[in-house]
């Protein structure tokens, strides 16, 4: 029988000497020259990589960071400061210059701590990677290169790697809030060249989450990740160039919830609404899109890249609706937002580590299921293009936004026909959503490999859409 | 900048490598960074982030027996660290013997940082007033302007870093460095019309920076002139890529001439070396030793000295920039390109021409001036390129209207071989930078 590990509590105490009544005495300097909230943010992590390319595992790494930050707010502003030197006087001078953003005499302290444990039974594994012998990775590096290598003898170039991470969180706040949280993340990536003449294609894949090792095994072989980064450099050997101009589009299910991501998600965020630099700011309860968009946003899904038991401020995440049937329903909000716009939390105040403040924060965003067969959506289509895989995209708070494609097909009389390569779609989100004529029964993940980039912070995240037809959008490619 | 002095911190290496020979490996690099950074972001008026810290942490690479473990930590205590060389140590032997890793061979040559002149003593003195009220300034100059009608923001921070290096082939080296920076950004036009975007400038001197007028103005301008955009019909068009934009382009072209891309044959240039891939306007240079530069410095991260690099020469591919481990995979010289374990550019740029910016314009017909872009879609295997694309629209000679919702797309091997123009317009703004240029033909997606 295997048992089933959750990671163990980190003891921070242990490791860094500080008590919860050290944490305390923090929250009070924090708060001495008159702010009103401050917190301490703890966080150790340690990860590991290895890298294979040119037939032979290359190096190896392993990376420790155990640092503290501390916010103190005062009205609307926030004071920060971080340390990698826990001696008590690097933390009190921190302590001191995050007070500085308000200069008075304390108006409060900090509530006892008191604290509350969480349910972290999303990231249960029977075999934590941070816990695994460095060699057991290794192996599942050398399976997926030696797929994609195999795969075909125009496969010239493989490169795989695999990278795990455990990181332990602990908050506490001068509202008496003490939580800790230890987040597995793990991630196999394969890359293939392909080349026939002068022709050389470049495929990509990989998969993970926050999963022990037994995913490998269980869900996603390194084989299938190996074959399928060949199999996209190989099908774009025999692509042609892209369509250019305004056509219908069908996306692919899975990897297309980038647009959601995209389109809806990051304005979505409760700082752009607060700070009315989004389109939607005054959108609430308003439609935005066609009656088939339902868009939620889930860091509650078991095993998945952007889920968490408790967010970087210690909120228990929620499944937050953010559009429902075209109509703008919910926000996703940090303390800070929340606060100042009098509105529930939703746990998506999140940051890349201790050097950073707080933001809000997508997790796994998606749109839901339709009721449309992916076929029928298909048929439906005379003349278009059919987005496949893609690498990633922008957004403007104009609501303006892109997304880049790498491969996909041509919709000829409602059947994919030629494959075709690298297309930027555009449009802008409110026009785009009320285009969205069609939803599939198919909804599905992307790859668990994304990251999401905001204000110079990343964080790991997930996206999810079944099949999706937008009547019109520009296809920006060369012919 | 802490309370260990740079010989401290040099001592403190020198004795890890030791450390390192003495648990048996061949060869060891110990790096160890440093740096205090102080940001403050206003908007509206008010003060919303205020920021101040600092930290260290080191990174070790250890070879032994040809094979190569890399580990870093930010515990910087000695006996942590001493363990984290142990351990690297140890964890060499799971890696496979590659014949082309190995240390840098030390250079007789030594950089004097004075000559560099990327210190300026000037930046740590300053006062949080003093920083405070330079981002004040810039938005409140920029929201008097009647048609900005909302602010992402304005932000002035600073940096001071110190690298130390020391190596078991005898190199041991340390230098400091500052920035500044000093940004605002912009939104104007009504709820379902909005456009928005930025101006910074970011230097190694506080003096060297743009006033908070100059970077206030130019984000102002920038912004507003985007107001109303047109949609326009797909069609091909010559593009005029603003330095900004030819920046973006040459960023580009710095992953494909990249000595890494080029052995994992990644880029579309990797078997072109010694061949025109470009016409005769195209000059590129690496130059790590260009004072007061953001991308200068004596050495880099594997102690190799700083020098200047002929990339391109009149369209003549003529170097690819290396780290050791590039170099010696395709049988070449390290360029003293290394960034932490792989290649990254010290100033790399397009030599300008002799057109003004407004020559430029003039010359155009019927084309698009490219001022922003967003999102990925670059390609470096093929070369292609495929972005969502703002501009202004030219016609005959003339900026007319704006134009949005566009997609721009080309090939950067043919678009170095069509650039018509090159502007005098070089500013050195970042790392990576050129001049105006105009291209004989980009594929416009739009309507």
């Amino acid at each position: 029988m295997n048992t089933i590990a959750t990671p163990e509590p980190f003891r921070f105490e242990d490791r860094t000497g500080l008590t919860p009544a050290d944490l305390g005495r923090i929250l009070d300097l924090a708060l001495s020259s008159g702010g009103d909230f401050a917190e301490v943010f703890l966080e150790y992590r340690q990860s590991s990589s290895a890298h294979m390319e040119d037939d032979i595992i290359k190096d190896t790494s392993e990376n420790m960071s155990l640092g503290l930050g501390i916010r103190v707010w005062s009205g609307e502003t926030t004071g920060y400061g971080y340390t990698n030197d826990l001696s008590r006087e690097k933390i009190e001078r921190t302590a001191r210059s995050a007070a500085a953003v308000s200069a008075g005499p304390a108006k409060m302290r900090a509530l006892d701590l008191r604290e509350s444990v969480v349910d972290d039974r999303l990231y249960r594994a029977l075999a934590p990677a941070y816990l695994a012998a460095f060699e057991t990775k290794i192996d599942l590096v050398r399976r997926a290169y030696a797929a994609c290598q195999k795969a075909d003898p125009a496969v010239k170039k493989v490169k795989a790697s695999i990278q795990d991470l455990i990181q332990h969180v602990l908050v506490a706040n001068s509202e008496g809030l003490l939580v800790r949280d230890s987040r597995p993340l793990l991630k196999l990536t394969c890359v293939g060249i392909a080349e026939r003449g002068t022709l050389r294609e470049y495929g990509y894949s990989g998969g993970g989450g926050r999963v022990g090792l037994e995913y490998f095994d269980r869900t996603l072989s390194p084989e299938t990740i190996g074959i399928e980064a060949a199999r996209e450099a190989l099908d774009l050997l025999d692509a042609c160039d892209a369509p250019a101009g305004e056509m219908p589009v069908v996306l692919a299910p899975g990897h297309a919830g980038v647009l959601i991501h995209e389109a809806v998600g990051h304005l979505l965020e409760a700082d752009f609404t607060r700070k009315k630099t989004s389109v939607f700011w005054n959108k609430g309860g308003k439609r935005v899109g066609a009656p088939g968009v339902t868009i939620y946003d889930d860091p509650t899904i078991s095993g998945s890249r952007g889920s968490y038991a408790v967010d970087d401020e210690g909120t228990i995440p929620q499944k937050t609706l953010l559009v429902e049937k075209g109509v703008i329903r919910g926000l996703l909000q940090d303390k800070l937002s929340a606060h100042l716009m009098n509105r529930p939390l939703t746990g998506h105040g999140r940051r890349q580590d201790y050097t950073d403040v707080p933001i809000p924060r997508m997790a796994n965003t998606y749109i839901d299921r339709g009721e449309y067969d992916p076929e029928e959506i298909l048929r439906s289509v005379k003349k278009g293009f059919y987005a496949e895989r893609f690498t990633g995209g922008q957004v403007e708070d104009s609501g303006k936004f892109t997304f880049s494609v790498s491969s996909g097909w041509l919709i000829e009389d409602g059947r994919r026909t030629a494959p075709v390569k690298q297309a930027t779609l555009i449009g802008s989100n409110v026009d785009i959503l009320g285009k969205v004529e069609m939803v599939g029964s198919d909804l599905a993940f992307g790859l668990q490999t994304g990251t999401c980039s905001k204000e110079g912070q990343d964080v790991p995240v997930n996206d999810g859409c079944p099949t999706l037809k937008i009547s019109a959008m520009t296809v920006g490619g060369r012919r | 900048m802490s309370c260990l002095g740079r010989d401290e911190d040099r001592a403190l290496a020198e004795r890890l490598v030791r450390h390192g020979r003495d648990c048996g490996a061949d060869e060891i690099e110990v790096g160890i960074g440093e740096g205090v950074e102080f940001n403050v972001d206003i908007r509206l008026g008010r003060i919303e982030n205020l920021a101040e810290a600092g930290s260290r942490y080191a990174g070790v690479r250890v070879i032994k027996d040809k094979k190569t473990a890399f580990g870093s930590s930010s515990d910087m205590s000695e006996e942590a660290l001493r363990r984290l060389i142990g351990g690297a140590v140890r964890r060499a032997a799971l890696a496979q013997a590659d014949e082309f890793s190995g240390l840098a061979d030390l250079s007789p040559t030594r950089i004097d940082d004075d000559v560099l002149d990327i210190f300026d003593p000037e930046i740590p003195a300053l006062e949080a007033r003093t920083k405070i009220e330079l981002a004040m300034e810039t938005e409140r100059i920029a929201l008097a302007d009647k048609r900005i009608t909302n602010s992402y923001g304005a932000g002035f921070g600073t940096h001071e870093v110190r690298s130390v290096l020391a190596s078991s082939n005898g190199f041991s080296g340390v230098y400091e460095k500052t920035y500044a920076s000093l940004s605002v950004g912009l939104q104007a036009g009504e709820t379902d019309d909005l456009v928005e975007d930025f101006w910074y400038s970011s230097q190694i001197h506080f003096r060297d920076l743009e006033t908070p007028e100059q970077v206030a103005r130019k984000a102002v301008d920038r912004t507003v002139r985007q107001l109303h955009p047109r949609k326009i019909k797909t069609q091909r068009v010559p593009v005029i890529f603003e330095p900004f934009m030819t920046g973006s382009l040459l960023g580009f072209l710095f992953g494909c001439v990249s000595g890494t891309a080029v052995y994992q044959r990644s880029t579309f240039l990797a078997d072109k070396l010694g061949q025109r891939i470009g016409n005769d306007k195209i000059t590129v240079i690496d130059d790590g030793l260009l004072p007061r530069r953001i991308g200068t410095g004596p050495f880099d991260a594997e102690g190799v000295p700083s020098r200047r690099t002929i990339v391109v020469e009149r369209g003549v591919l003529k170097n690819f920039l290396c780290n050791v481990y590039a170099a010696r995979k395709l049988g070449l010289q390290t360029t003293g390109n290394a960034d932490g374990g792989g290649v990254g550019p010290n100033n790399f740029y397009l030599e300008p021409g002799p057109h003004s910016p407004a020559d430029i314009i003039r010359s155009c017909d019927r084309g698009l001036l490219l001022i922003r872009t967003l999102g990925h879609g670059l390609n470096g295997v093929t070369g292609d390129i495929s972005r969502g694309a703002f501009g202004l629209w030219i016609e005959n000679g003339e900026i007319v209207h704006p134009v949005s919702e566009i997609t721009i797309s080309g090939n950067l091997g043919e678009l170095l071989q069509s650039v018509e123009m090159v502007g005098s317009d070089l500013e050195f703004r970042g790392s990576i930078c050129g001049p105006t240029i105009k291209v004989a033909e980009m594929m416009i997606a739009g309507e």
